[in-house]
């Protein structure tokens, strides 16, 4: 895919996946505008493959997360 | 004179975008959470190792029960940037990260450490500006 994109028409056209971005668009503030899919996958290993692109890169999920986060995460981490 | 950068309220967590560059002067996006329970910034190994801080992803690392991520190194980033403010030799944990969490670092305290963060929630923006002291 060569095109360049928004963020709205990748997150329709790719759900729940991970995608590398290339000739990205940002905002003021970094969020993502466009960009061209340089990969695409639910596989999160096959979007971080190496070889690296030699180009500077976005990578984004387009799914909902399931971070637990808070407090109790942590300290489960570091059995407190 | 302090930055201001927005963030979507709808979601259950402050998600920033992250920047990272390269030895070859690259920049790479990673989303990040704004996590004020993790004692430091940490990334999910499979970043680092694609932006080439990392050799080696460890594959033997059991994520105990409960848990969702297991610290196993730090690495020192020569810079990122966090809310438009470059930082330079940043230490961070190497993590593995679950995928379903759909990101690739955790801002830590010690962003609060050396920047005066204020979050209007109300607003969907973050006031920072670098500590003085």
């Amino acid at each position: 895919m060569k095109n360049k994109i928004s963020w709205n028409e990748m997150k329709n056209k790719f759900p729940d996946e991970w995608l590398l971005i290339v000739d990205y668009e940002l905002d003021e503030n970094g969020h993502l505008l466009s960009g061209i899919i340089a990969r695409h996958s639910v596989e999160k290993d096959e979007v971080f493959a190496l070889p690296a692109l030699d180009q500077s890169s976005a990578f984004k999920y387009t799914g909902e997360s399931t971070f637990p986060g808070g407090w109790r995460a942590h300290a489960e981490h570091h059995h407190v | 004179m302090p930055n201001i950068t927005t963030f979507n309220i709808k979601a259950h967590y402050i998600y920033l975008p992250i920047f990272v560059v390269t030895d070859s002067h690259k920049h790479l996006e990673f989303d990040a959470i704004l996590d004020t329970g993790a004692p430091i910034t940490e990334f999910s190994d499979k970043a680092l190792q694609y932006a080439g801080f990392l050799d080696k992803v460890k594959n033997d690392v059991t994520i105990k029960s409960g848990l969702q991520t297991q610290k196993y190194s730090t690495v020192i980033l020569p810079q990122t940037k966090i809310c438009g403010h470059k930082i330079k030799n940043l230490k961070v944990f190497v993590s593995h990260f679950e995928k379903s969490w759909g990101i690739d670092a955790l801002i830590g305290l010690d962003f609060f450490r050396d920047y005066r963060v204020t979050i209007d929630y109300s607003k969907g923006i973050l006031i920072t500006e670098p500590n003085q002291s």
